[in-house]
């Protein structure tokens, strides 16, 4: 039980770039969670909406960063 | 349209009080505001979802590179807006310090990659309990006002 504690607490997890991407999906979800937990009038209709906006959050972010990553390998 | 709360609590505070209360109390531990003004479900789902946010950052990141007020000042300012999440996990950092200090245990840093993933994750859960205090005072003092809106107007008097 200490052990775990103390391997929760201080070992950090060691991350592959391509992991790191990843990390980017729960984030996104618990901001799409939090924002319509406060906006939804009825508490039955987050799920939904959260997942809605998680959709657009994770393919707006991947499509900026294309855009971007495109603007780039043109202009250098 | 943002729901109202239906009814401030019936403590024997004055209505004034009510705002401030309800802000320090989401201040402390994300939700708590939302439960004491009678939205349980709304305040837990906020509660789990920063509360879990916030301690999968230092799961990631280890809590010596995730929360470190003299590294990262402007990330530490962030996380403070989750204040009862980021005074724990400054303690335990503490705690850690001076356990290593004190028996030479060495503590092995984060990886740069890591603890960048962890302080996004605790400043972010931060910045969205500062979204939720504003909120959590937006429905204290809008609430009567909301509901004197509603009130049909009287005829004046000429």
């Amino acid at each position: 039980m200490t052990t775990a504690l103390t391997d929760f607490v201080l070992g950090a997890i060691e991350l592959a770039p391509a992991q790191r991407q990843l990390l980017m999906l729960p984030l996104c979800l618990s901001i799409a969670v939090v924002y319509k937990t406060m906006r939804c009038d009825s508490v039955r209709e987050v799920p939904l909406e959260s997942l809605v906006l998680w959709g657009t959050l994770v393919i707006g972010m991947y499509a900026v960063g294309i855009g971007l990553w495109v603007l780039y390998s043109i202009m250098v | 349209m943002i729901p109202r709360t239906t009814g401030l609590p019936k403590d024997g505070l004055p209505s004034a009080l009510h705002a401030p209360l309800a802000g320090a109390l989401t201040w402390w531990l994300p939700g708590l505001g939302h439960i004491y003004l009678g939205q349980r479900t709304r305040g837990l789902v906020l509660m789990v979802t920063i509360t879990a946010t916030f301690w999968s950052g230092i799961a990631i990141g280890g809590v010596r590179d995730t929360v470190d007020p003299d590294k990262r000042k402007l990330w530490f300012v962030a996380q403070l807006c989750s204040g009862g999440n980021t005074v724990a996990a400054y303690v335990l950092n503490l705690g850690v310090t001076s356990y290593s200090a004190r028996t030479g245990a060495p503590v092995r840093p984060s990886h740069w990659m890591s603890a960048d993933v962890g302080v996004h994750y605790t400043g972010i859960a931060g910045l969205l309990n500062l979204l939720v205090i504003f909120d959590v005072v937006g429905r204290v003092d809008s609430g009567p006002s909301h509901r004197r809106a509603k009130r049909p107007l009287r005829p004046e008097s000429s």
